[in-house]
């Protein structure tokens, strides 16, 4: 497992490295400039800010001076938000939205696979009408659709629960509910796909004629062998809910991550558009690490390798 | 036996234990909800104001900002030279009188001596000379240098020129008393002392805390509120300050979101969580619903949009193409369209600014395009090019360009293509190489004629028409040093002239409105034309004074009619 942990450590410094540079160079490719704006700059006050921000030195120096600060942890700067580094920013909008995307990662587990098993097990019966109708509603229906017809049923028709904001647990249930709708129904389909092909194996029929009942066969055997392409596409769901969501922050102001994805590039905020993609990265490389070790736990006979 | 079958149709004892546990969590939930819910709460608290900023602020620091959302919490936590009353002629502030001397290119202003900072300190004359030195400096990177390009030395020192800062023509005299002297008189200057960008600084706070100066834990300031948390990207939170001059503001506290999403803003007003809304918040669909509200306000703004032409490029190089264009638009449509309260514009002056008049630009007459064309060589639109009209990738400038689109090509037989862009890659296209029609507007920095007229002079950095005149030129820089209000006025008047309608460089379109909609128990709250909000004078609470009284209808608030003279008796004048 060391050597594996390990493995997967180096294999992950060139990905990151063709990461960072990819971004590096496609964000300076784009028409706009991070001091583009309605009333434009005289020259010389643009040409004060490109050197206060080194963007007046060449494109390679910058790039090297980029990775010399970014192997010491240091982001880099906004240009958009002038007091504050890019540090600060992740810092200050990671944790809200890896609290909002676990609560919603716990609720799309906890929804979509039992949905999905239902369906599977009761293949053809209105169990499986009804809960693939609700996946497919999951999958087709955006989020912004979802979140508006929340934000009127439950905050403002109802009035039982906070149209948006971030200011107590409670307002946490409508954004969370959003963000877990998608990700739950995925599952479900997924989940149910791989049940009816669990399903099909003689060993499960061995398993049933040797007298185990129905209940114990889907919940030891059927559902721990399905979890695995379950399992395989967690991940990325894991790191896509912990970075945010730019649709469902934006809909319930919710001060997270997401919204940077969108708004640093249309920022030209060089710096964070760096750091939201490399943030976005790591999480994926470490939520596949993890995925990886937990085939291990649900099939032994598994080959866990870098 | 078939398996399949059996999986397919579970025995009913486990379907009943998954439904049961199914069934148990999901009214668990529920009623978690609903209890957690259902507690009543009060629709306002008195004292405290809750508003929308829509956005984080880029900064709070006066000289690194250039963006209206830092400007509304900027203004409220400080207080300048002089303020905007509220038909936006200048009154003291900081200073309680000023003096005009050698023809208008030196400025004396004496400061009151019971200004505080919030740490106890009392507001010096240094701190303003340090500010409006820090400004210039280059390494400063101010987006606001330029404005104050009229003070000696001030453009040299920001373009490295001049490298010793204390060269720049403004200087503390003594503790009470701020001397600017201007390289040429302008009589615009006062209102640039009401602006942020020259407010005083506190030299040893931004020294001692650098970049992070204006976190709540640093800043010191001088205003009706102080900065009193600031959660970035979600909410700001002002105080009032016990120590403000003009006596402690009757609001105890300012919540300012950020909810950049209109509609959720718009809900969140709905269901009392916000004690106001204004465009930020309020979308055309809702100002539909509640256009007959007595508590819907509406104020124009000076803030002019325009359709610009490249007058280097074919075939707009020919004045009589662009004023059959500017004929063949009839302006009226847009108001129709937008549904704001949009004023459609005859000058490109907005009305509110001594300098505008009502016929400065052409008005809507496709007969008198058609020839115009026609003389031009392009009869009945043969013959005439396909040009794209630029515009930025927005619903409310999609509806307006579509619309040009359509009367061009009914009006003159033109047919002109919609090119849209994403807001930075328009604004790169715009400055570095602007097709041969834009949308633009332009936002006015303070209350003159100068900050629109300057913009259309030959090699203004945001004159993206690229024309030239020399009457047009000549004819601005005068009115600008002319501090006979009369005689500056006529001519900006012509100026305008010429601008939209002798050479039709731009074709003026509409000014926008600031669309409020207030809680009956919002009260006093400033709105002002250059969309600057002040809340020392708001109030909430449920007293039964209607909102009318305390305040006029904004329609009925009038400009300033001699907005040059500092119009205080304090005033001494030399």
């Amino acid at each position: 497992m060391f050597a594996f942990l390990v493995k997967r450590i180096l294999y992950a410094i060139p990905v990151l490295l063709i990461v960072a540079s990819l971004t590096f160079v496609l964000v300076r490719i784009v028409p706009g400039g991070p001091f583009d704006a309605e009333r434009n700059l005289p020259k010389e006050i643009v040409a004060n800010l490109e050197a206060k921000y080194n963007l007046n030195k060449p494109v390679h120096e910058q790039y090297f001076l980029y990775l010399g600060r970014l192997v010491k942890g240091d982001l880099g700067v906004s240009y958009k938000y002038a007091n504050r580094t890019v540090n600060d920013i992740i810092g200050d909008a990671f944790p809200v939205s890896l609290q909002l995307g676990l609560v919603a990662l716990v609720l799309a587990i906890c929804i979509g696979v039992p949905l999905g098993a239902l369906a599977g097990v009761n293949r053809g019966t209105a169990i499986d009408y009804i809960s693939m109708f609700i996946s497919t509603s999951g999958i087709s229906l955006p989020s912004f659709v979802i979140g508006a017809g929340l934000i009127f049923i439950m905050g403002i028709s109802l009035r039982i629960l906070p149209v948006a904001l971030w200011e107590s647990p409670q307002h946490m249930i409508l954004p969370a509910v959003t963000l877990a709708f998608g990700p739950a129904a995925y599952l479900a389909r997924l989940t149910r796909a791989s049940v009816l092909e669990i399903l099909e194996k003689d060993w499960v029929r061995t398993a049933r004629s040797k007298g185990l009942s129905k209940f114990s066969t889907v919940v030891k055997h059927v559902l721990r062998n399905a979890m695995i392409p379950v399992l395989t596409v967690l991940g990325p769901i894991t790191a896509s809910l912990i970075t945010g969501s730019f649709v469902v922050e934006y809909i319930y102001a919710i001060p997270g991550m997401g919204r940077f994805f969108i708004t640093a590039v249309s920022n030209r905020d060089y710096d964070l558009i760096m750091a939201t993609t490399l943030v976005f990265s790591i999480l994926l490389l470490i939520t596949n690490t993890l995925v990886d070790i937990g085939y291990k736990f649900l099939d032994p006979r598994m080959e866990v390798d870098g | 036996m078939n398996l399949e079958n059996t999986i397919s149709n579970p025995q009913p004892t486990s379907l009943n234990r998954s439904s049961f546990i199914v069934s148990a969590i999901a009214i668990i939930a529920m009623s978690l909800v609903l209890l957690t819910g259902c507690a009543s709460r009060s629709r306002f608290t008195p004292g405290v104001l809750r508003m929308n900023l829509g956005t984080e602020p880029p900064a709070i620091d006066w000289h690194i900002t250039t963006d209206a959302t830092s400007g509304d919490v900027i203004v409220n936590i400080m207080a300048g030279l002089t303020q905007y009353r509220k038909n936006l002629s200048a009154a003291p502030s900081c200073a309680e009188s000023w003096e005009i001397l050698d023809d208008g290119k030196r400025y004396v202003f004496h400061l009151r001596n019971d200004i505080f900072w919030t740490d106890g300190k009392p507001v010096t004359a240094y701190d303003f000379e340090y500010a409006w030195r820090r400004i210039e400096d280059p390494k400063t990177g101010a987006g606001y240098a330029d404005f104050l390009n009229d003070v000696v030395n001030a453009k040299e020192i920001n373009t490295g020129k001049i490298k010793d800062l204390t060269q720049l023509g403004a200087h503390a005299l003594d503790a009470q008393t701020f001397e600017v002297r201007l390289k040429k008189p302008a009589a615009y200057f006062i209102y640039m002392t009401a602006h942020w960008a020259t407010y005083p600084m506190r030299q040893d706070v931004v020294e001692k805390h650098k970049d992070r100066w204006t976190e709540p834990a640093n800043i010191v300031t001088n205003g009706p509120f102080k900065l009193d948390r600031w959660q970035h990207d979600y909410k700001i939170e002002l105080a009032a300050n016990d120590k403000f001059f003009e006596g402690r503001p009757a609001l105890d506290r300012i919540k300012m979101f950020m909810v950049a999403e209109q509609s959720t803003a718009f809900a969140l007003f709905e269901n009392d969580e916000l004690d106001y809304v204004d465009n930020r918040s309020f979308s055309t669909h809702d100002v539909d619903r509640y256009r007959d509200s007595p508590y819907y306000k509406r104020v124009p703004l000076l803030q002019g949009t325009y359709i610009g032409f490249n007058c280097l490029k074919k075939p707009f190089d020919d004045k009589r193409v662009r004023r059959a264009i500017a004929m063949a638009v009839d302006k009226n449509v847009f108001p129709k369209l937008l549904r704001r309260g949009e004023r459609p514009s005859n000058s490109w002056i907005p009305q509110e600014i001594p300098g505008s008049s009502s016929d400065a630009a052409l008005t809507f007459d496709p007969e008198a395009a058609r020839k115009d064309l026609a003389d031009a060589g392009f009869a009945g639109g043969k013959g005439f090019p396909s040009v794209p009209l630029l515009y930025p990738n927005r619903e409310d400038t999609r509806l307006i360009v579509e619309s040009i689109q359509a009367q061009l090509k009914q009006n003159l037989g033109i047919t002109i293509e919609l090119l849209n862009q994403e807001w930075k890659v328009y604004l790169a296209t715009r400055r570095q190489d602007p097709p041969q029609l834009f949308r633009a507007n332009w936002i006015a920095d303070f209350p003159d004629a100068q900050t629109f007229m300057n913009l259309f002079t030959t090699g203004n950095g945001n004159n993206h028409t690229r024309w030239s005149n020399k009457t047009y030129d000549k004819l601005v820089e005068t009115a600008e040093g002319e501090l006979d209000q009369k005689k500056r006025v006529g001519l900006y008047q012509q100026a305008d002239r010429i601008l939209c309608h002798d050479e039709a460089a731009i074709v003026p379109t509409f000014v926008t409105t600031q669309n409020l909609l207030l809680k009956p128990w919002t009260k006093g709250i400033e709105f002002n034309a250059l969309d600057i909000q002040f809340f020392k004078t708001g109030r909430i609470d449920d007293s039964n004074e209607s909102l009318n009284k305390v305040e006029p209808p904004a329609e009925i608030i009038k400009p300033a009619t001699k907005p040059i003279e500092p119009a205080n008796s304090e005033v001494k004048k030399p």
